[in-house]
């Protein structure tokens, strides 16, 4: 496992179009790197950047120190577990597996290659489907079998493109709990693409976010959450998701140009705000109501079950020490 | 009866139809090729005998005079002989004829074979690497480039037949091997180059990205992934590649006479006495089908696919 770094890099495709701009990021020996944003924000190309399947404009991709901006993407040594048409499909599972650690790079006796693939094929319980055609296999087995032929090598960095976004919501939780085991078993270093708030909060030792080409913030989940430094930033993370509203309507020390509020921070019952129910979500152990506020939708979420009825007048209080603060262009108010 | 089946697929009364309308449309197109086979199997006479027979009795006279060169003999000369060894030195010899040797029949088979083979597996070969390029890489002048390709075949390639005489003889490739082969080849790029194009922009680019990240380099991962992904489009090419050279006559005829000559220019010069044998020129023509026939027997299951591709997405 490497320590991997991106200096400076800037990319544009067909000379015209900006993917990358100052991409500036390292990821540590044994990180779980989250590179977190909507689509079109860079994501992918910074991970084919550090592939080497682009070839970037300027700047530095450094492993462990060492400038491989230029070498080609075998000798590089990285993984990659594409998003979806990630097996070989005229190889069996078994082959599709061996098939890293039969290239010319590595040449490693069949004996070796045979133990190898049986042990990842164990951790990821598809031993019994080593003989199958890669076409014969379920969407969340040909996923299994993709980070498992990214698994039997021990590369520099294990880069995963939303490896888990086209199975289905089961199927996607058990593979996150597995992956995350398997990386502190391993002590991984992995760089890992999504737009999964719940993939990125579970999965992240750090988390980088993206916008338009270029990280805003990094950090742990924890202060992405808590500490974000701009209203976009504040938007990846938490669900539902956080009520951006004009600051003039609540009664704050100063003039504040928009505040954030997390819908779990809104105490609902009474206090100085009144509005109305515009609907009421009962998700099992939480329960999320819409409130309209003098024009403005508020969303709320409260522990448990909730009773109330549409068009019934309500009040609600916050925290003020848990309103994120924002300025006119969107970016973060910190107190002094 | 079956009330069960969806409405989006054919009734029994017009898939009965459907099969009907094969049916005659196979028989149309095999009474020829069945009337050759059947000629090639009767003797001098039968075949020319008024009104056509359609049972007769069989006679291996066609093939014995496709391999061999015979001439005609006195009785006495004849008699003098000892016993004919084989079948077929009886066979000659009731027609008071002797085998002088083998005919050239052989030789132009394995001419046509090696000239066939060679110039498919080229143009499949150089049309997959091309049409790797094609769709995958930023090609200046990609469309122009393409359309240039296609357009060496607006023409029946015999138009240039005159040029490339000309070429040919100042080259001395005229009556080669190698000279037919790239021939045909140049002929039949094309057609590879665009069709394999069409195969090779259906496979997605992340597999040989895949292969080029698991330690392979860009031409190992084309060998190793995308060929073998390719492999429908490779069969329809190879078939339709094979089909043209095996049965191309005029450059055939033009180009080649002792050295290289195929089987197509020769089979028609098979002359017996006092008129076309008949019966040799069916049995040259059956053995010449053979090898296109079994070609696409084998590569069959790949052809349908093939023929259809860019009608049927996964």
């Amino acid at each position: 496992m490497a320590k991997v770094e991106l200096k400076k890099l800037f990319k544009t495709y067909n000379k015209k179009i900006k993917a990358l701009e100052d991409i500036n990021l390292t990821i540590e020996d044994g990180q779980f790197f989250v590179l977190l944003g909507p689509s079109g924000a860079g994501k992918t190309t910074t991970l084919r950047c550090i592939a080497g399947l682009e070839k970037i404009d300027s700047g530095d991709v450094l492993f462990n120190d060492e400038n491989i901006t230029h070498d080609q993407p075998a000798s590089r040594d990285v993984t990659f577990v594409f998003q979806q048409y990630s097996l070989y499909p005229h190889y069996t599972v078994y082959e599709n597996l061996a098939f890293p650690l039969r290239s010319p790079m590595r040449k490693l006796p069949e004996q070796e290659i045979k133990n190898k693939v049986e042990k990842i094929a164990e951790m990821l319980k598809i031993t019994n489907k080593l003989k199958n055609k890669a076409t014969q296999l379920s969407g969340g087995e040909m996923q299994r079998v993709a980070i498992g032929r990214a698994l039997v090598r021990e590369p520099n960095i294990y880069l995963m493109d939303e490896p888990l976004s086209s199975l289905d919501a089961k199927l996607r939780e058990t593979l996150r709990v597995e992956l995350k085991n398997i990386q502190l078993n391993l002590n991984a270093t992995i760089l890992y693409v999504t737009h999964d708030q719940a993939e990125a909060t579970t999965l992240a030792d750090k988390i980088g976010v993206l916008k338009e080409g270029k990280i805003v913030q990094i950090g742990t989940p924890e202060e992405i959450y808590e500490n974000p430094n701009s209203i976009y930033v504040s938007q990846r993370l938490g669900s539902p998701k956080i009520n951006i509203l004009p600051g003039s309507l609540f009664k704050l020390d100063n003039n504040i140009p928009k505040i954030g509020l997390r819908p779990e921070n809104i105490e609902l019952g009474d206090g100085p705000y009144e509005g109305r129910v515009i609907s009421i979500e009962n998700l099992g152990s939480e329960t999320v109501v819409a409130i309209n506020f003098q024009d403005n939708e508020i969303l709320a979420s409260i522990q448990g079950s909730y009773k109330s009825s549409i068009n019934e007048k309500i009040n609600f209080d916050f925290n003020t020490n848990k309103v994120l603060k924002f300025d006119n262009i969107d970016q973060r108010i910190y107190e002094r | 009866m079956d009330t069960s089946r969806s409405y989006l697929e054919p009734s029994s009364f017009s898939k009965k139809m459907a099969a009907a309308i094969i049916i005659v449309y196979a028989v149309i197109t095999l009474i020829p090729i069945s009337w050759m086979v059947m000629t090639s199997f009767k003797n001098v006479d039968s075949a020319i005998s008024y009104p056509p027979e359609v049972l007769f009795e069989p006679s291996l006279e066609g093939y014995v005079n496709l391999f061999t060169n015979r001439s005609r003999q006195s009785q006495e000369y004849l008699d003098s002989l000892p016993p004919p060894k084989n079948w077929y030195e009886e066979l000659v010899r009731s027609r008071e004829m002797v085998i002088t040797g083998p005919s050239k029949f052989l030789g132009r088979y394995s001419n046509s074979m090696i000239i066939g083979f060679g110039s498919t597996f080229a143009s499949v070969f150089l049309g997959a690497l091309a049409a790797y390029a094609f769709s995958r890489f930023r090609v200046p002048l990609k469309d122009d480039l393409l359309f240039f390709i296609l357009s060496t075949r607006m023409f029946p390639p015999i138009a240039v037949a005159v040029p490339i005489f000309i070429m040919y003889r100042k080259l001395g490739l005229g009556d080669t091997h190698l000279g037919m082969i790239i021939l045909y080849t140049v002929v039949n790029l094309s057609l590879a180059v665009w069709l394999l194009k069409g195969f090779m922009d259906e496979i997605p680019k992340e597999y040989e990205e895949a292969a080029m990240i698991d330690g392979y380099s860009r031409l190992q991962a084309f060998f190793k992934v995308v060929l073998p992904q390719a492999m429908t489009g490779i069969a329809a090419t190879a078939i339709f590649c094979m089909i043209f050279s095996w049965n191309e006559y005029a450059f055939a005829v033009l180009l080649t006479q002792f050295n290289a000559q195929t089987a197509p220019p020769f089979i028609p010069t098979i002359i017996g006495e006092g008129g076309l044998d008949w019966p040799a020129i069916g049995a040259g023509t059956t053995l010449f089908l053979l090898p296109v026939m079994i070609f696409t027997i084998i590569l069959r299951k790949h052809l349908l696919r093939g023929i259809t591709f860019g009608a049927v997405r996964k």
